[in-house]
């Protein structure tokens, strides 16, 4: 028996058991201390807001980042579950609260989108603090299905409309559908299925001529040979599927794809803005946290403060458009 | 053999062997715990058990699964307040049968049922899991549909007094359900202009507040002090021989079922549980005895509920589709410990495959030990003052609540379902309905629009699944009213 593991051993079970038995991970007192001035930034625990259940990608990925960031900030990050209402439950939540730095949250792709989709929200809304990873899509369609690439996809939707499931109504997964039919002209059907496993199933199952989806849905059937990835809509290959062509190399130039970040209530002092975009960015280049969104099926892809923030407005904007609002 | 070796040889170290205990405790605790989902329980231990080798983890997070199986029927048959979804059904006729004074019964049956489920779908698994996961695929929208609205029958058999109260259940689940975000195109429906609506009302919140809160509050206000307790620790809690004969066959019947539903991805053990007990009456020689304390009831609910987890592993290991919600958190963490489920997985990984096995049929024979050894000092509980218990099932199904979705304003939803629930009951209307109208509502209508935008509706008596089981739909609609002519035929004659 290794130290380490009964270490972490102790650990799962105390929090499971304290989790298990009182539940009160969630209960935080949110009065921020008075005294403590921006320079000693951070004097106490950070908590950190998912918009998802625990155990989803959002959750992992939030997880990580808070066990890298922890060390660098010598707090603790206690990470929050508020799911709910597409996300916007959270969202609404992190805007409520002080911006002193103390309560922070995970940014995921829907931040751009909810603003299109009937809700009060808009990255500009907030303190974009940094990018943290990438889910690039791909586009998946049964093994003895006639189209091979891309292109011949595209083509015989233009002639017969195809049906194309995705992860749900108003998911990234349908956009990704808006945007080739957007641009390409194609005419593509979306069926919008309640996640991304679904999604692939009714691939599998010959339900659909294709589906859009992340990387980690389709690996492991496209090397069983139960599907074919056509596309991946990313800038260059992904490393877990190094056979499967981007779609700018085949003449289709579409980037989409699942993000997050991380973001803090509007008008952080510049002092805790830094401190915190600082140890994002250090945390994102830690291996135990490359390596767990790595082995999801994701990208470490960072983008500091600015760049997160133009980028999220940018993001917006796009989604606007396809859905046509 | 190797792989059998390799993989008990890392299963029986020390670590390992902790890791299974301390899961083998927490599910049980928290299936015990209302409103707390083995889906969570799961999702939270995740997080820790990254860290650990993929035997030790696996030992742990499926060891919490099995047993949770086991803790959420307590509440059901003790206090008439599911410990998770998968035992809404428990409470048809556990509840009752503690009500008549069998309560170490009810437990003892229970436990077993529970187990025979298990080990049954064990054996889907150890020899069927291609065959088996390749046909779940088959099921798409049209399928799913005319499965659906198969389940939606039970409501006339779920509505043992009064058909027509039953079917406004029904249909006030129905409509319950539609609350939220349309699965087609997004547009927002019945949520009076309020965010919190959008993701529709809460699952959790509705089970605990129309069982447990309405319960609680039943019984405050029908509690004379003078009167006896109704419901005492007394009674045997070993079937006897003729009792298990009498069982053998629901028994059977459900794990089946509850096999075969647990490979669909978008059906657990919750819509199982209904199922299974709705085929158990329909089969059973006391049919008239459901929802009144009947064992075959008992049987035919847990055992389907529990048959799902080898059923929805099936699906998970060889097609790599989570098989339900606590699979869904699990593939998350196989593949961060590199193992990918898909169909390749049996040869690529077998000592994976035989570690997952082992540490099932292990937990399922602890989890049973437990049970039948605590069964007598679980009835205690009952011993107490129905003003403390009262308290606790107040502040555990509050606390349970909340920790769902950290958000006061569920827990408020399930006071208003309690609330709810007292009314329905005092009217006579059952709760049973309004839960399955407000789980297979939206799966129906989801479906029945991704069918249509999928293809012709002729499809739905073209694909051979679907027409079975839209013949089967139709024949439960009509079959009680023919029967009950003939049965009116003969005995005229």
């Amino acid at each position: 028996m290794k130290p380490p593991q009964i270490l972490s051993l102790a650990l799962a079970a105390g929090c499971a058991l304290s989790v298990a038995a009182c539940s009160s991970a969630g209960i935080n007192t949110k009065t921020p201390a008075a005294s403590s001035s921006e320079s000693d930034y951070p004097s106490k625990d950070i908590t950190l807001i998912v918009q998802a259940a625990a155990g989803g990608g959002s959750d992992l990925s939030s997880r990580a980042l808070a066990s890298a960031m922890e060390p660098i900030l010598g707090k603790s990050i206690i990470v929050e579950n508020r799911p709910g209402a597409s996300g916007s439950t959270a969202m609404l939540h992190v805007k409520d609260q002080p911006a002193d730095g103390y309560t922070i949250g995970f940014a995921p792709v829907e931040i751009s989108m909810l603003g299109s989709l009937n809700y009060d929200i808009a990255p500009s809304d907030y303190d974009m603090l940094g990018q943290i990873m990438l889910g690039p899509g791909v586009i998946s369609v049964p093994a003895d299905s006639p189209y091979n690439t891309l292109k011949e996809f595209v083509e015989a939707a233009k002639t017969t409309e195809l049906t194309a499931a995705n992860s749900g109504s108003g998911s990234i997964w349908e956009m990704a559908g808006l945007s080739l039919a957007d641009a390409t002209g194609a005419k593509i059907k979306s069926v919008p299925f309640d996640g991304g496993a679904p999604a692939v199933a009714a691939v599998l199952g010959k339900q659909v001529d294709a589906a859009f989806s992340g990387v980690n849905e389709v690996k492991q059937n496209l090397e069983d040979g139960k599907l074919k990835v056509l596309a991946i809509f990313h800038s260059e290959r992904h490393p877990e599927l190094p056979d499967v062509p981007t779609a700018t190399e085949q003449g289709v130039n579409i980037e989409i794809g699942g993000w997050g970040g991380i973001y803090a209530p509007k008008g952080l002092p510049a002092e805790v803005k830094k401190t915190l975009e600082k140890a994002i960015k250090e945390a994102t280049e830690q291996d135990s946290y490359k390596n767990v969104i790595t082995s999801s099926g994701n990208l470490v892809v960072y983008r500091n403060s600015k760049e997160f923030s133009t980028f999220a407005n940018d993001e917006a904007e796009r989604f606007a458009q396809l859905l046509g609002k | 053999m190797n792989a059998i070796i390799d993989g008990l040889s890392a299963l029986f170290e020390p670590i390992a062997l902790l890791c299974f205990v301390i899961g083998l405790g927490l599910g049980l605790l928290v299936g015990i715990f209302p409103g707390i989902t083995i889906s969570m329980a799961v999702a939270l231990a995740t997080s820790f058990t990254l860290t650990l080798e993929p035997a030790q983890g696996l030992a742990m997070l499926l060891a919490i699964y099995v047993s949770a199986q086991y803790g959420d029927r307590i509440p059901s048959i003790l206090l008439n307040t599911p410990g998770t979804p998968a035992a809404v059904a428990t409470t048809l006729d556990g509840y009752p049968m503690a009500k008549k004074g069998q309560a170490g019964l009810a437990l003892s049956i229970s436990a077993i049922a529970t187990t025979v489920g298990i080990l049954m779908s064990m054996i889907v698994l150890m020899f069927f899991a291609q065959p088996i996961a390749q046909f779940a695929l088959n099921f798409g929208p049209f399928e799913m549909f005319a499965l659906v609205s198969f389940g939606l029958t039970v409501i006339i058999s779920i509505s043992t007094q009064s058909l027509a109260k039953g079917i406004f259940a029904g249909l006030l689940g129905i409509t319950f359900g539609m609350v939220g975000l349309d699965p087609i195109t997004g547009d927002p429906r019945f949520v009076f202009g309020t965010n919190e609506l959008t993701s529709g009302l809460h699952f959790i919140a509705i089970i605990i507040g129309l069982f447990g809160i309405t319960e609680v509050l039943d019984q405050i206000l029908t509690y004379r002090r003078d009167k006896t307790h109704v419901i005492t620790s007394l009674g045997r809690w070993w079937p006897t021989k003729s009792e298990m004969r009498q069982v053998a066959k629901p028994m059977a019947l459900s794990g089946a079922l509850g096999a075969l539903i647990g490979v669909i991805p978008a059906a657990g053990g919750d819509i199982a549980g209904l199922i299974g007990w709705n085929r158990a009456k329909a089969i059973s020689k006391k049919p008239e005895e459901f929802g009144k304390g009947s064992i075959e009831g008992l049987v035919g609910s847990d055992t389907a509920s529990a048959s799902t987890l080898g059923g929805a592993l099936t699906t998970t290991l060889s097609l790599g589709i989570p098989g339900d919600s606590v699979m869904a958190v699990m593939i998350g963490s196989m593949i961060i410990w590199g193992i990918q489920p898909g169909p390749s997985l049996f040869e690529r990984r077998p000592d994976i495959v035989v570690i997952i096995i082992a540490v099932m049929l292990l937990a399922t024979l602890a989890s049973t030990i437990i049970s039948l050894v605590r069964t007598r000092a679980m009835t205690r509980l009952l011993d107490l003052p129905p003003q403390l218990i009262w308290g606790i099932i107040i502040v555990f199904c509050i606390v349970g609540t909340y920790s769902t979705t950290n958000n006061i304003l569920t827990v408020i939803q399930m006071l208003v379902f309690g609330l709810l629930g007292l009314l329905l009951r005092r009217i006579g209307v059952p709760a049973g309905p309004v839960v399955l109208g407000f789980l297979l509502g939206p799966l129906a209508e989801s479906n029945l629009r991704r069918a249509m935008l999928i293809g012709p509706p002729t499809e739905f008596i073209t694909r051979p699944i679907s027409l079975i089981l839209l013949i089967c739909t139709v024949a439960g609609l009509v079959w009680p009213t023919i029967a009950r002519q003939l049965k009116q035929h003969k005995a005229a004659l």
